[in-house]
């Protein structure tokens, strides 16, 4: 039966608390706690790609059929995002990738479109990765509300979850929208919206579900869903007709509401602590609504442990102490960056298999393995006498510098904001030199222990070029 | 290897003021280096003179010997062109004393010149364009020295206050020379004090950006003799080593040594004949662009062992009347770096030592010497010994 394989999560370090936005901007706020912060260099595309790593750990990235990203904050208007992300997971290059976005529903919608593929026996598995970095317009309640992050589900037959059923409600309801020329959400009549798109869209899909299926609430023991506030969500019980605790935390205190994956995102937190045989219901809202649920199986309790999921990624964050600092990360983003050549492109098409799914090469006469692959060994010269290896993601600081000239992203430094800079030995005695993020650049030290991060570099010559960079091993 | 020693000599010198000089541009700073070299050797330039290598690191005239043909408007000669990083002065004279070591021609002029400041940046410019790769992770100059300061500070227990030590040294140096760029005396709390650049290197633990230029003749000892008699020196060597515009990515780098310079000083000393250059030579110019850079200079130049580089300042050997003085004319610390003068104006001021006519602090006895460079992330180690003939 079509289901649930593996899961994985991905929040950013970043958190600012919501005392500190409405101290910023003069709105009250709407619930204490804290909101994720995607960093200057983190996008949909970026937050996607860690998701699926987390996924992914401990299975081979080769048996994966088909990878489908479901945002509404694409990096590109015309760029698959999904194809980029399976060359950074190291897909396989026959598979199909698909980007699913303009509605906060398409992450569901990508479910969906995974499991249909698998049923129909055209794939065995696909990884649904789903992000957004949620964008708001300054000094309004929604830099409050949102909050950036990605989950990723590997879906597949007989895994951790069964996938019962799958209803789905369309609904050409203005609902907010952004147009192809607005930086911001604009914001349809929210109390309408709330009554008529999404009140009745989650009612028709999750009812509609039971019936499908034949359930009742009683066999319900957690339900994952979307709503647009914080006050949504605490009358939801009586509107949805369950019990509170049936509702799946919906991570308002230390994520914020993190729009197309945020249904799966509150998915991924319950399968992290469902036992076998729990069924969970799982709902988005966007132009519609996509209502499903999943059993767990026995095998629920051999990934435990095993995934970074949502509570690790929770626990593990750094404070902003500013408003400022959060609109700095801003600033950084839009650096306008140096027109440059055509080599750019020219060069990270080449040397793609170095620079997205970071492969070294070891050289067969010195054993040396070094980065990015060449045709001559750093060590010994010996020509054309290697074989590419993927690298290993974790490592340690072997020396570093806070270089206040250059600063992030390679920018011109501020000579407040250091660029924080490390040579680093990864365990399989590889050398990086990598820019690290996340971090107090007063922390850094030598011997730091420091993971990989896939990362936005720059957009020189107009073109949003990704790689990685390093950061302290999050907890 | 024959080798080049004492078949090349240094007749003619010549230096401008170095520092921020706005008023002039490179054009004028050239002309300036270029006669005063050819009035000191006796030698007419479009007479005498064969041809040209001038360092030039930032393009300023095209990438060509026009960077010297225009300014001196000699045209019709052979001009090359050198750049390689901040050895490019070191490197001109190099090829330079080749061609008359060859006898493919008589007499040569090697000079440098570079122009920062009319490019308006804090740190070498564009150093964050000039690479096209779109993933590297780029690092300013201070920083890459930096990396090596923070694994001296781990492996050997080297602190802020060592490298302060190198600054008071060579800032009282030029405090005494008139061709310095800072000519003012500084205190080790000063040294430590100041602002960050990158850390642990703050504001006096970095040279500055300065303009400049610099310029010899190179003739044969034979004809250097009819033009100036016995007021010339000669080379005794000439080592370079060039290594990777990427030591970070290379899993043998220590950051404790640059394989450049001992490359480098092991090819110049070997060429010279020295075995123990404390005993053999009197005294040394290195490329102090970092004070981190000095210190571990001392130990790759093989003055002191490994780690002890650090107690070897401490104890005076390096002071202007120290065992083996270091940088007696202040470095680069004093006089700046224009990239493509600095490695020139090195030969001109070891000239001018051995020949006793030191336009700042006259080493005692000073009959050999050596001058240093060190390139780009420890890229490329350039040594030149200069002695009496």
């Amino acid at each position: 039966m079509v289901g649930i394989l593996s899961y994985g999560a991905y929040i950013p370090t970043w958190r600012l608390s919501r005392d500190e936005i409405a101290r910023a901007s003069g709105i009250p706020i709407v619930m204490p706690g804290e909101r994720a912060v995607a960093a200057w260099d983190e996008d949909s595309l970026t937050m996607a790609t860690e998701a699926g790593f987390d996924c992914l750990n401990g299975i081979d990235p080769k048996e994966i059929d088909g990878l489908f990203f479901a945002t509404t904050t694409s990096p590109f208007k015309e760029k698959q995002s999904s194809s980029l992300i399976a060359s950074a997971l190291d897909l396989r290059k026959d598979i199909l990738t698909s980007d699913f976005t303009n509605s906060l529903r398409a992450g569901t919608i990508a479910v969906k479109a995974a499991m249909d593929a698998v049923e129909a026996k055209t794939a065995r598995k696909i990884l649904v990765v789903s992000a957004d970095r949620r964008v708001a317009t300054p000094a309004s309640i929604y830099e409050q509300i949102f909050g950036d992050g990605a989950a990723a589900l590997l879906v597949g037959e007989d895994g951790i979850a069964e996938i019962e059923g799958f209803y789905t409600v369309r609904d050409a309801i203005p609902g907010p929208w952004r147009r192809d020329v607005d930086d911001y959400p604009k914001e349809f009549a929210p109390k309408l919206d709330l009554k008529y798109g999404f009140m009745k869209n989650l009612s028709e899909a999750i009812s509609g579900l039971m019936k499908k299926c034949n359930l009742t609430p009683k066999d319900i023991s957690k339900i994952a869903f979307y709503a647009p506030d914080p006050r949504t969500y605490l009358r939801s019980p009586q509107l949805l007709g369950v019990e509170m605790e049936k509702i799946q935390d919906p991570l308002f205190l230390n994520v914020g509401i993190t729009g197309t994956p945020h249904c799966l995102l509150l998915l991924v937190s319950a399968l992290e602590t469902a036992k076998p045989n729990e069924r969970i219901l799982c709902a988005s809202y966007g132009d519609g609504s996509d209502a499903f649920t999943v059993k767990t199986t026995d095998k629920i309790e051999e990934i435990k442990g095993k995934r970074k999921g949502v509570s690790a990624n929770v626990k593990s964050s750094r404070t902003l102490p500013t408003y400022e600092k959060y609109a700095d990360f801003r600033r950084v983003r839009e650096t306008v960056w140096p027109k440059w050549s055509k080599v750019a492109h020219v060069m990270y098409w080449r040397d793609e298999k170095s620079i997205l799914p970071l492969y070294g090469m070891k050289c067969k006469n010195c054993g040396t393995l070094s980065y990015p692959i060449g045709r001559c060994c750093v060590v010994c010269g010996a020509k054309d006498n290697h074989e590419e290896v993927k690298l290993a993601r974790r490592g340690k600081i072997f020396t570093y510098t806070l270089d206040y000239l250059i600063g992030p992203g390679n920018t011109e430094g501020d000579g407040v904001n250091p660029g924080v800079r490390a040579v680093i030995d990864l365990e399989d005695g590889c050398r990086m030199f990598l820019e690290i993020v996340d971090c107090e650049p007063k922390d850094i030290q030598i011997d730091t222990p420091v993971e990989l991060t896939f990362r936005l570099l720059n957009e020189k010559s107009d073109f949003k070029h990704y790689g990685w960079r390093a950061r302290p091993v999050r907890a | 290897m024959g080798g080049i020693k004492d078949k090349v000599a240094i007749m003619g010198t010549g230096v401008t003021k170095f520092g921020e000089i706005w008023e002039k541009d490179a054009e004028d700073l050239l002309v300036e280096a270029t006669y005063e070299a050819c009035k000191e050797a006796n030698v007419d330039l479009k007479k005498d003179i064969e041809a040209i290598w001038c360092g030039t690191f930032y393009d300023f005239s095209g990438v060509a010997g026009t960077n010297f043909s225009d300014p001196l408007k000699l045209f019709g000669k052979p001009v090359t062109r050198v750049e390689n990083y901040c050895a490019t002065g070191m490197d001109a004279v190099r090829n330079a004393a080749y061609a008359v070591a060859s006898g493919a021609y008589d007499i040569v002029l090697a000079c440098g010149v570079e122009k920062i400041l009319d490019q308006g940046s804090r740190g070498l410019p564009g150093i964050e364009t000039m690479f096209p790769d779109p993933t590297l992770t780029m690092a300013s100059a201070p920083a890459m020295f930096a990396m090596a300061a923070n694994r001296a500070f781990k492996e050997w227990g080297w602190t802020k206050e060592d490298l302060a030590r190198v600054a008071v040294k060579n800032h009282y140096n030029g405090a005494r020379h008139p061709k310095a760029h800072f000519r003012r005396e500084i205190t080790i709390d000063k040294a430590m004090n100041a602002p960050i650049i990158a850390y642990p290197l703050g504001l006096f633990d970095c040279c500055a950006m300065s303009d400049g230029s610099a310029a010899v003749v190179l003739t044969r000892p034979e004809i250097a003799r009819e033009y100036v008699g016995d007021e010339y020196a000669t080379i005794k060597a000439s080592g370079m080593a060039v290594e990777t515009l990427f030591p970070w990515l290379r899993p043998t780098e220590t950051f404790l040594s640059f394989p450049a310079n001992v490359k480098a000083a092991e090819a110049a000393y070997k060429e010279a004949g020295i075995k123990d250059p404390r005993k053999e030579i009197d005294f040394g110019i290195v490329h102090d662009c970092f004070t981190i850079t000095e210190l571990i200079n001392y130990q790759d130049m093989k003055l002191c062992k490994a780690g002890e580089g650090a107690s070897l300042i401490k104890e005076g050997v390096t002071a202007i009347d120290g065992d083996f003085p270091i940088n007696p004319d202040g470095g680069l610390k004093c006089f700046g770096h224009p990239i493509g003068a600095t490695g020139c104006r090195m030969i001109v001021e070891l000239t001018r030592q051995v020949l006793g006519k030191a336009e700042g602090l006259q080493v005692k006895d000073a009959e050999t010497g050596f001058a240093h460079n060190l390139g780009g992330p420890f890229a490329v180690g350039a040594v030149t010994i200069v002695g009496r003939p």
